[in-house]
């Protein structure tokens, strides 16, 4: 018989085994889809961000630490930078939805400066520039909202103690989604200042563009250094670095995952070989019965091991596709936290999961196939009789 | 029927000074002492004896599944005490059908499949293949059942497929260990007049282990077993 025809049937022959052992690896493999996919974009990310050369001044004490607003400035008179401005999250809700998208507190004049591959309408730039508590959308949520210049977008603070009235004057397009509004700094710092709320002159972090990008390490080490004896020293890094920082939060994700998915396909194996052993025994009299009639033990031996690894490969396409299901929706949801979609990003990632799961196939079909090629014959028989 | 030089006479089977000893555990187990033994083409031989006695080691001797501890066995011209296994694979499966006594059909396969099975290792084309098939299912009566799955078959039915399954390569030699042991007395009758047909009308040289006297009368002739050495050798009544 085809060999092939011959496994796939073997595949049939306990349904509800085969099923189980199909989405024990598929369901395992989905959760190391989803991590290696979020690690994958989360490189991917940062190598889009490397390009274009921005560096981000933080307290060294982190988010929570302040940044004085001066600071921008200083910024800007260094050496080798050609555009700074505050970003300050606010972390508002919009009507009864609880921080939908990101906002930040910028300088209308400098933010298209730092973000120079963002391209906008020069009047509609001019109108925020002039309008106090004007924002700007990147086009992909005003098109998702619905809203449309003129429109009012009104967000309740939860950090700060103080809510803003905005008005949208302009959308921008960016190459990637950034799922963000942009509104003037100053707006809410005065905003807060007449309440005599918390939090005021701070500038959250400093986004800033580097005149080249061989320069920027010289001029985050600068930085930093000019402002180390101040009450408030700073941490400047690569935008990239910054984002892997966030990645980082948790600790280190990283060898968290992969660690977790070495146990993972460990475990797996396991289970895949226990099943294709049982599998085996009850069919000791079968393999001695082919034996017999002349199968050589290649022949069994690819059998078997074409068995276990069909099986567990069917089980790891089945997981890739749901992880990455689960990626692209999470993405359409939550683009600020997933920001590439799955087609943004195939890459090796994708090839060492599947590539993984034929290995788990493969290793755990081993010993089973083994013993049966070098059963003999005789006592394969005696077995049943 | 192929074997040009079967036909001078030479026997298919010729087993001589054959013993055959098992290890296990440091203790050595003597099962078959200087048995000889032979068969021309076209013999029908019943060999009876007691549980133990060495039968089915004997008739896997024979059969190529393994191999004497001294003496030889020549079978269909091929010395089988010093034959490699890979090679002892390829023989088996040009020259010897195996009937066994619970059928061992692949359960997963269909009549027709299982019989097509040993056909799958030959270089026949598809076609050929189903020619084959189908002529052996003819001979057992079960073209009607082809795509039955061995579940779907009484026990002598699927003795029946295996029976197919056996002479669908047209082996020289068919060996058979208990064939009716499993059986009722009717389809163990059937079973035993197709055994017949192969021998009277394929010419096929059959070597049969069975308990059952008269079973073993069917065969051309008895030869019994006991501790080892075989005792007795009768002529059945048959021709
Ligand atoms: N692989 C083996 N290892 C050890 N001992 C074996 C092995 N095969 C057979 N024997 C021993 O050889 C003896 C003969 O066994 P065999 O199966 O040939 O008997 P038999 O005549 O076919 O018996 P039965 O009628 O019950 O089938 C027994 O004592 C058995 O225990
Ligand atoms: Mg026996």
């Amino acid at each position: 018989m085809h060999t092939l025809f011959y496994i796939w049937r073997n595949l049939k022959r306990n349904k509800l085994r085969s099923a189980l052992t199909i989405l024990s690896v598929g369901f395992s493999l989905a959760l190391m889809t989803v991590l290696n996919g979020y690690t994958a974009m989360q490189d991917a990310w940062g190598a889009e961000s490397e390009k274009y050369h921005r560096i981000v001044v933080l307290n060294i004490q982190g988010f929570s630490g302040m940044l004085p607003i001066a600071y921008v400035d200083r910024v800007r008179g260094t050496e080798g930078i050609r555009a700074a401005t505050p970003y300050a999250w606010y972390g508002g809700n919009y009507k009864d939805e609880q921080m939908p998208f990101a906002q930040f507190g910028c300088d209308p004049k400098a933010a298209f400066g730092v973000w120079d591959e963002f391209s906008i309408d020069p009047k509609q730039l001019e109108e925020w520039q002039k309008t106090r508590n004007g924002c700007v959308v990147d086009r992909r949520l005003a098109d998702k909202r619905g809203w449309k210049i003129g429109e009012r977008i009104p967000l309740k603070g939860t950090f700060y103690q103080f809510d803003l009235d905005l008005v949208l004057c302009g959308v921008w397009d960016s190459p990637k989604n950034t799922d963000s509004l942009w509104f003037n700094w100053l707006y809410l710092d005065e905003g807060l200042r007449e309440k005599n709320a918390q939090g005021t002159g701070n500038a959250g972090t400093i986004f800033a563009q580097v005149t080249s990008s061989d320069a920027t390490a010289k001029v985050c080490q600068t930085l930093d250094e000019r402002f180390a004896s101040s009450d408030n020293p700073t941490r400047t890094q690569t935008e990239s670095a910054f984002f892997q920082m966030f990645a980082d939060m948790a600790g280190n994700v990283r060898a968290y995952i992969f660690y977790i998915g070495l146990a993972v396909v460990f475990s797996l194996t396991l289970v895949a070989a226990t099943s294709m052993a049982v599998s085996m025994r009850e069919r000791t009299s079968e393999i001695a019965v082919l034996k017999a009639i002349g199968f050589s033990r290649r022949r069994v031996l690819v059998t078997i091991l074409g068995e276990a690894s069909s099986i567990t490969f069917l089980g790891g396409c089945l997981g890739v596709a749901l992880g990455c299901s689960f990626l692209e929706l999470a993405h359409r949801a939550a683009s600020q936290i997933v920001p590439l979609s799955v087609s943004e990003m195939l890459g090796p990632w994708l090839a060492y999961l599947l590539a993984s799961a034929a290995g788990i196939g493969l290793v755990s079909g081993i010993v089973p196939a083994v013993r049966a090629a070098q059963l003999s014959v005789i006592d394969g028989l005696r077995r049943v009789v | 029927m192929s074997e040009a030089h079967l036909d001078n006479g030479e026997p298919v089977v010729a087993v001589h000074d054959v013993c055959k000893e098992f290890y296990r555990d440091a203790i050595t187990i003597p099962v078959l002492s200087g048995i000889n033994l032979e068969l021309k083409r076209g013999d029908y031989l019943a060999l009876m004896g007691p549980s133990g006695s060495g039968k089915s080691t004997l008739l896997n001797l024979v059969a190529g599944l393994d191999r004497p501890t001294s003496g030889t066995v020549t079978v269909c011209g091929q010395s089988l005490e010093s034959t490699s296994e890979s090679k002892l694979a390829r023989w088996r499966s040009r020259h010897i059908g195996f009937i066994f006594q619970l059928y061992n059909l692949i359960p997963v396969l269909t009549a027709f499949e299982n019989v097509e099975l040993p056909l799958t290792l030959t270089s026949l084309s598809r076609r050929e293949r189903r020619e084959h098939v189908e002529a052996a299912l003819q001979v057992v009566g079960l073209s009607d059942r082809s795509h039955h799955y061995p579940r779907q078959l009484s026990g002598g039915q699927e003795q029946r497929v295996s029976i197919a399954r056996a002479i669908a390569t047209d082996p020289t030699l068919i060996v058979a260990d208990e064939p009716t042991g499993d059986l009722d007395a009717k389809s163990a009758g059937e079973i035993l007049d197709l055994m017949e047909r192969l021998n009277r009308e394929f010419h096929k040289t059959i070597i049969m282990v069975t308990h059952d006297p008269d079973a073993a009368v069917r065969a051309k002739q008895i030869v019994h077993l006991q501790k080892g050495v075989l005792v007795e050798k009768t002529h059945a009544g048959q021709e």
